[in-house]
């Protein structure tokens, strides 16, 4: 039989039941939308987080000390459970090691509010860094803050947050966690609002950033020196380039396990985490991928059901549609006939559901993403899968009931009341 | 094959016996032998389990005999494939059923053309014949019509076009008035009649009399074995069982009245079939 006359006759087939093939297709439907859905989602929460910093990374290594399960198995992400072990003893012989650059300090103040022209929003922290933390960012307008003063730059995001936009120039009011609250003079806006930095996290939000030697104010006892000094719970170490950069790692580690300030003042159960950009971009994805895939597991269960509604449906159709069966091989249909046929409407079924679910998939991922507010990402090679596996699931549903029609017994399926 | 198989019996069939594994051996049919010449027209009449059914199915290829040779078109049934025995079957047999057995969601000229497509005839080619062989069979205006917009003697009549279909070597009905009140039951046997004038090989299964005896010769089935081979002195035809008709209900019922009872009883059977 021609393919196309085996189309058209399945395609009335499937028409004669409207409803009842409406239920099966919608069956695929939900499960080709969910995996479409979770896989957009998983794309746009990717982008979400890492963004743009999956791009070059400039050579630096970052380093805190992490409880040691989380640090040895990578979770947690960059500076997860880092204690106040580094200090300005520590950064300054780290700064004078062999291909190091600069090290710089990454301090949170922990605040509760900030206030603008009368308008006060919360806050949970603000970032302290030296100046050169900041110099490879590109600058809106403004200049960087110097040390020891009381300048403050902002993303354009936290610029924009207030009723009124803070320009430069204009005084912010920042509120402490302690309850205190400090005046400062914004002196630069930054171009993005992109994270500066793997501790900052990788999303967009709004940061303000102080200089660290005015607003950072934990201390500890050095231990070689026993001055009292900052200490920081995260720094990061710039290596002279990227050639340098794997020594760099090592000796930054070797330091720190060896003889450093840090290595006294570490708790037991912690360990020191020294990663570069790319390990931590790299830990980061792994970990979204494996989210990823666990809802996306689920949802191909949800497929799974779908095609055994197909199937379960072919067999229904093939019991009531036994007589007609045997008309066909007494009218000289082969058994590749048969087959073909509920194999052919099978797979319409199959693609049907699979071209409505991307829709549904893509309409799904849409609105997910602008609820939870993420940038909206399309992982198109994963629309074709879909379709793909929506025909590829219609066939082999199709295929056990058709193989049963296939073998029906003309004389037996004549007498078939 | 075709070109030998002229001069050649349209069915042969030598010493068949067919088995059935029942527990225990049934015999369906024991020794038989029969040709089916070409261009004639046979009745095979014979009781309940003596054969009938199992006869019909050997010639229409739709079953094997355990002994015994079997030839349909000059070809060796029994040598057969499963697959060439199929196509024997589509483009070689043409079958009437008692129940019609129309394809419920195909219209008229789709069933018609059913045999076609599974052949390989072109859709252009096959519309063309379906339309022929509809307009033939007295319904060439009722060709886009479903199964269930039409009455137990029309659907007949396209189950008949479709045996017809792929100008099949015989033409095998299994009761085909039983469905059928008694004028439209004509109507189809006047039909049968047109085909056997047009050189068509029909071979007719039925338990009545009047319905076998519109056939050239009768063969007698009993418990499997052919009993008898009757030859039918005095064919029944249209004209005569027009004029038994006449003689019957008395004053002669006009034709148009006898047609509407027709239509309305066989409406009403089909109804019963349905449910």
């Amino acid at each position: 039989m021609e393919f196309v006359q085996s189309l058209r006759m399945a395609w009335s087939a499937i028409r004669s039941h409207k409803l009842r093939s409406a239920l099966t297709t919608l069956g695929v439907v939900i499960g080709i939308a969910a995996v479409i859905t979770f896989v957009t989602l998983g794309a746009s929460l990717q982008a979400a987080v890492i963004g743009d910093v999956g791009g070059d990374q400039p050579p630096v290594v970052n380093v805190w000390a992490g409880p040691e399960d989380a640090v040895g198995s990578g979770q947690g992400g960059p500076g997860f459970g880092a204690q106040p072990v580094l200090t300005q003893h520590d950064v300054d012989r780290l700064e004078r090691l062999n291909g190091v650059d600069s090290v710089d300090p990454y301090g949170r103040v922990a605040t509760t509010a900030l206030e603008y022209g009368g308008d006060r929003v919360a806050s949970d922290g603000i970032v302290a860094v030296t100046p050169a933390y900041l110099e490879d960012e590109p600058l809106g307008e403004g200049r960087y803050f110097e040390s020891g003063t009381r300048e403050a730059v902002l993303n354009p995001r936290a610029a924009e947050q207030f009723d009124t936009n803070v320009t430069v120039g204009s005084e912010l009011t920042i509120t402490l966690a302690n309850g205190s609250t400090r005046a400062v003079t914004v002196v630069g806006i930054l171009e993005e609002s992109t994270s500066t930095g793997p501790f900052e996290g990788f999303s967009t939000s709004p940061r303000v950033y102080v200089p660290v030697d005015t607003f950072y104010t934990d201390t500890v006892t050095t231990p070689t020196t026993g001055e009292q000094a900052r200490v920081y719970r995260t720094i990061s170490v710039t290596a002279t380039g990227h050639g340098a950069l794997p020594d760099v790692q090592d000796r930054v580690r070797s330091y720190l396990e060896e003889d450093s300030d840090a290595a006294q003042l570490v708790p037991s159960g912690y360990v020191f985490a020294v990663r570069t950009n790319e390990e931590l971009v790299a830990q980061i994805q792994s970990l979204l991928d494996q989210l990823t895939g666990f809802v996306t597991g689920i949802a191909l269960l949800s497929l799974l059901v779908g095609s055994i509604g197909i199937a379960n449906i072919m067999l229904v159709s093939v019991t009531e549609r036994t007589r007609e069966i045997g008309i066909m091989k007494a009218v000289g249909a082969q058994r590749r006939d048969v087959l073909q046929l509920f194999l052919v409407e099978a797979s319409i079924i199959g693609a049907i559901g699979a071209v409505l679910g991307t829709l549904l998939g893509i309409a799904g991922g849409w609105a997910a993403t602008s609820l939870l507010d993420f940038p909206l990402e399309f992982p198109l090679e994963w629309f074709g899968i879909a379709v793909a596996v929506g025909m590829l699931v219609g066939v082999l549903a199709g295929l056990y009931p058709a193989w049963n029609a296939s073998r029906l017994d003309p004389i037996e399926s004549l007498r078939y009341e | 094959m075709a070109s030998t198989a002229e001069s050649e019996a349209a069915v042969s069939l030598a010493d068949v016996t067919k088995t059935y594994d029942m527990g225990g051996t049934v015999y369906a049919l024991r020794d038989l032998s029969l040709e089916v010449p070409r261009g004639s027209y046979t009745a095979v009449m014979g009781p309940s389990g003596s054969g009938k059914s199992t006869l019909l199915n050997l010639v229409g290829c739709l079953d094997t005999p355990t002994e015994g040779g079997l030839t349909v078109d000059g070809a060796d049934v029994v040598a057969m494939s499963d697959r060439e025995r199929t196509r024997l079957r589509g483009g070689e047999i043409g079958f009437v059923f008692q129940t019609f057995n129309l394809m419920p969601k195909l219209t008229a000229a789709e069933n018609v053309a059913l045999p076609m497509v599974f052949q390989g005839v072109s859709r252009g080619e096959r519309s063309t014949r379906a339309a022929e062989l509809l307009e033939q069979v007295g319904l060439g205006d009722r060709t886009g019509h479903r199964p269930n917009e039409l009455s137990g003697g029309q659907r007949q009549r396209v189950a008949i076009a479709r045996a017809l279909a792929n100008d099949p070597t015989l033409l095998l009905a299994d009761e085909p008035t039983g469905n059928l009140d008694t004028e439209t039951g004509r109507e189809i046997m006047a039909l049968f009649e047109r085909l056997y004038q047009r050189g068509n090989t029909i071979l007719v299964v039925t338990h009545e009399r009047d319905i076998a005896e519109h056939a050239e010769r009768i063969v007698h089935l009993l418990d499997g074995e052919l009993e008898r081979v009757e030859t039918v002195d005095e064919r029944r035809t249209p004209e005569t069982d027009a004029a038994l008709a006449a003689d019957v209900s008395g004053d002669g019922a006009s034709g148009a009245e006898g047609e509407t009872t027709a239509a309305a009883e066989s409406d009403s059977a089909s109804a019963t079939e349905e449910a």
